[in-house]
C-alpha cells in the first residue's frame, strides 16, 4: 500500500483542526468558569482563522502572494498568477486577528466587572444572584 | 458531571464524523488544485503597470486587498475595533487614578535594564512593519500589535505608575488613537476633494485612476514605491491600533482596590 505523504499530512492537519474546534466548543459549553470559557473561545477563534487560511491554500509549487520584482514584466505576472496562494482569506484573517484581540479584551473587561459585582466567575452562581 | 460526560461524548462523535467527511476524498483530493477566478483578478492586477486602470500599485496582494479592493470592509472592521475600545472605556467611566511615584515599584533592576534595551528595537521593528506594509507582508494592524507590546512590557517591568510618570495617560492614548482614526477618515476623502477641485469624477477610498474616474494618488515618490493611499492607511491604522491597545492595557492595570473603592463611593449599581 503506498501512502502519499502530502495527502497524509493534509489529513492530519484537517483532523486536528476539527478536533481543536470540538475541544474548544466543549470548553465554551461545559465549563462553568468565565475565564475558561474565554480561553476556549480564543482557541476556537484561532482554529477558525486557520481553517480560513487553509481554504486559500494552493498545491505546491506555491509561493506567498507577494511580487518580489517591483517592475514586473507580463511574464512575471503570469507566473505569479499561476503559483501564488489565495490572498483574500489572508486579508480577512489579518484584520480578524486584531479585531478579535480587541473584542477579547472587551469580554475580559466585562468578566472583570462581573467579578467585582458578584464576587465569583462561576456562571451558575452569577445566574442565581440575578434580580 | 454526568451532563459533562454526555456533552463530551457528543462532541467526540461529531469530531469523528466531521473528520471522516473531511478526509473522504483522500485529504487534498480534488481540493486546492487552483484558486477562484476572483483571486486570479486580484493577483493579476495587484502591481500591473501594463494595465493602469485596474492596478492597486502594490506588490503585496494582501495589503492591496485590505486597503484597496476590499477597503470598505476594513473601514467597518476598524469601526468594530473602535466600538470594542469605546465599550471598555465605558466600563471604566468615572474612575480616577491617583498619582503615585513609580520609585520602588516593579520588578528587579535586571529586568528593567533589559526592558530598556528591548524597547528601541521593538519600536524599530514595529515602525518598519508599518512603513513597508505595502511592499512586504505586514501593515498597520500587525505593526500596531507589535508596538502595543511596549506599554505591556513597561507596565509589567516598571509598574503602571511609570506610564503616568512619562505622561502616557488614558487621555493621551485616546487622543492619539483618535488622530489615527482621523488620518484614515481624511485619506478616505482625499481623492474626492482632488476630484472636486479639478472638476473630475472620483470615488471615496479611490487609490489609482479608474476608467471613468481619472484621479490617482501618487504611486511613486522619486523612485520608491509608496502605493498611493496604502501607506497613509497603514500609518494611520498603526497609530490607531497601537494607542487603542495601549489604552486597554492602561485600563486593565488600574488597581483593583481603587476601582472597588470608587464603585462603593458612588453608591450606584453598575
Amino acid at each position: 500500500m503506498n501512502i502519499n505523504i502530502d495527502e497524509f499530512l493534509a489529513n492530519i492537519s484537517l483532523i486536528s483542526l476539527i478536533a481543536i474546534i470540538g475541544i474548544s466548543l466543549y470548553g465554551i459549553f461545559a465549563r462553568p468558569n468565565i475565564i475558561k470559557k474565554i480561553i476556549a473561545l480564543t482557541i476556537f477563534t484561532d482554529a477558525a482563522n486557520l481553517l480560513a487560511i487553509l481554504v486559500g491554500f494552493r498545491r505546491p509549487p506555491s509561493i506567498p502572494p507577494v511580487l518580489l520584482n517591483l517592475q514586473p514584466s507580463p511574464e512575471d505576472i503570469r507566473y505569479f498568477t499561476q503559483v501564488a496562494v489565495d490572498p483574500l482569506p489572508q486579508a480577512l484573517v489579518l484584520t480578524a486577528i486584531v479585531i478579535g484581540m480587541a473584542v477579547n479584551l472587551l469580554i475580559i473587561f466585562i468578566a472583570l466587572q462581573v467579578y467585582r459585582l458578584y464576587g465569583t466567575l462561576d456562571v451558575r452562581k452569577v445566574r442565581r444572584l440575578r434580580g | 458531571m454526568k451532563k459533562d460526560m454526555i456533552v463530551a461524548v457528543c462532541l467526540a462523535i461529531v469530531i469523528v464524523i466531521m473528520s471522516y467527511i473531511a478526509t473522504l476524498g483522500g485529504g487534498l483530493g480534488p481540493l486546492f488544485n487552483g484558486v477562484r477566478p476572483l483571486t486570479i483578478i486580484y493577483l493579476n492586477t495587484t502591481l500591473n503597470i501594463h494595465n493602469p486602470n485596474f492596478t492597486a500599485m502594490s506588490p503585496e496582494a494582501v495589503t492591496a486587498i485590505v486597503w484597496d479592493y476590499r477597503g470598505l470592509d476594513t473601514l467597518f472592521e476598524t469601526a468594530v475595533f473602535y466600538l470594542a475600545i469605546i465599550g471598555s472605556v465605558a466600563i471604566y467611566r468615572g474612575i480616577d487614578e491617583k498619582l503615585r511615584i513609580s520609585e520602588g515599584f516593579g520588578l528587579s533592576k535586571i529586568v528593567k535594564v533589559v526592558t530598556k534595551l528591548l524597547i528601541p528595537m521593538n519600536i524599530a521593528i514595529a515602525t518598519s512593519i508599518a512603513l513597508h506594509g505595502h511592499l512586504t507582508p505586514g501593515g498597520g494592524f500587525q505593526a500596531g500589535a507589535a508596538m502595543a507590546v511596549i506599554p505591556m512590557l513597561l507596565i509589567i517591568a516598571f509598574s503602571r505608575y511609570f506610564l503616568l510618570d512619562i505622561r502616557l495617560s488614558r487621555g493621551l492614548a485616546l487622543a492619539l488613537r483618535s488622530v489615527g482614526l482621523l488620518g484614515i477618515a481624511l485619506t478616505v476623502f482625499i481623492p474626492v476633494v482632488i476630484g472636486l477641485v479639478n472638476g473630475l469624477n472620483a470615488y471615496i477610498m479611490q487609490n489609482q485612476a479608474k476608467v471613468n474616474a481619472p484621479v490617482s494618488l501618487p504611486a511613486f515618490v522619486g523612485s520608491s514605491l509608496i502605493s498611493g493611499s496604502l501607506i497613509m492607511y497603514n500609518v494611520s491604522e498603526f497609530l490607531a491600533v497601537t494607542f487603542g491597545f495601549t489604552l486597554l492595557f492602561i485600563l486593565l492595570s488600574i488597581e483593583e482596590g481603587l476601582v472597588k473603592e470608587q464603585m462603593r463611593g458612588e453608591g450606584v449599581e453598575h
